[in-house]
């Protein structure tokens, strides 16, 4: 199960697990963001490489367009897939 | 545990529902489980993008022995496969050299302590494995 939406906040909230199945549900979803944002990923369980590649692309899109990209509340697990990947030096992750 | 497997990313859910079965009747450290699943999901999803030819299903197992956890995918009737054609991450790239992809064997690699790649009349078998710590065992 995974899901990603707009909170209350403006802030994109992932949750569940996000595995090689999700990418287009996510894609779709992230390539509508125009602007400057901040994934809350409180309630994200898991992610994958296939998950880390699309927010790879994400970050790489709003970057040439001169926006940010944030990831807040990352899990322990999570946190260690992104040091493990180099994407904790990419990303800006708090 | 084995389990036999569709050829396709809709058994994701099947795939996650086997390693969690099975994790179920283990007691491992809970980083140990969440990389089981992230290697068991890593390793299916290349045998389903790159492995040419193929049965419409691929066979899981998995396996506690007394010093590691190993996993492990057989592929039937696929072309031979060369380890080597896989491409190396630096993880250490700045953003405007990092191209999506090529992640999952990184994670493997960085997540297990062995990947091992083994071709043999047509079956390619595909094995990770992880130490366990004397606390785990």
């Amino acid at each position: 199960m995974f899901e990603i939406q707009r909170g209350d906040d403006g802030r994109i909230l992932l949750n569940g697990r996000f595995d090689a199945s999700q990418v287009e549900k996510a894609q779709a979803f992230l390539d509508g963001v125009s602007n400057s944002c901040t994934l809350d990923c409180s309630g994200l369980e898991y992610i994958s490489s296939a998950g880390l590649s699309v927010l790879l692309q994400t970050l790489k899109r709003l970057t040439a367009e001169s926006h940010s990209l944030r990831l807040i509340q990352l899990r322990e697990n999570i946190r260690d897939v992104f040091r493990i990947s180099g994407l904790d030096r990419i990303f800006n992750v708090e | 545990m084995e389990r036999w497997l569709p050829r396709s990313l809709d058994a994701l859910d099947d795939l996650f529902r086997a390693v969690d079965d099975y994790l179920a009747t283990e007691t491992l450290p809970q980083k140990t489980a969440f990389a089981a699943r992230l290697v068991a999901e890593e390793l299916f999803t290349n045998l389903i993008r790159h492995n040419r030819g193929g049965r419409d299903q691929v066979h899981l197992s998995i396996e506690r022995r007394p010093d590691r956890l190993v996993i492990r995918f057989d592929d039937f009737d696929v072309a031979p496969f060369d380890p080597a054609s896989t491409p190396v991450v630096d993880a250490a790239q700045p953003l405007a050299e990092r191209a999506p992809g090529g992640l999952g064997v990184h994670l493997v690699k960085n997540l297990f302590d062995e990947l091992h790649y083994e071709y043999r009349d047509g079956v390619l078998r595909v094995t990770a494995s992880k130490r366990l710590e004397s606390g785990d065992v």
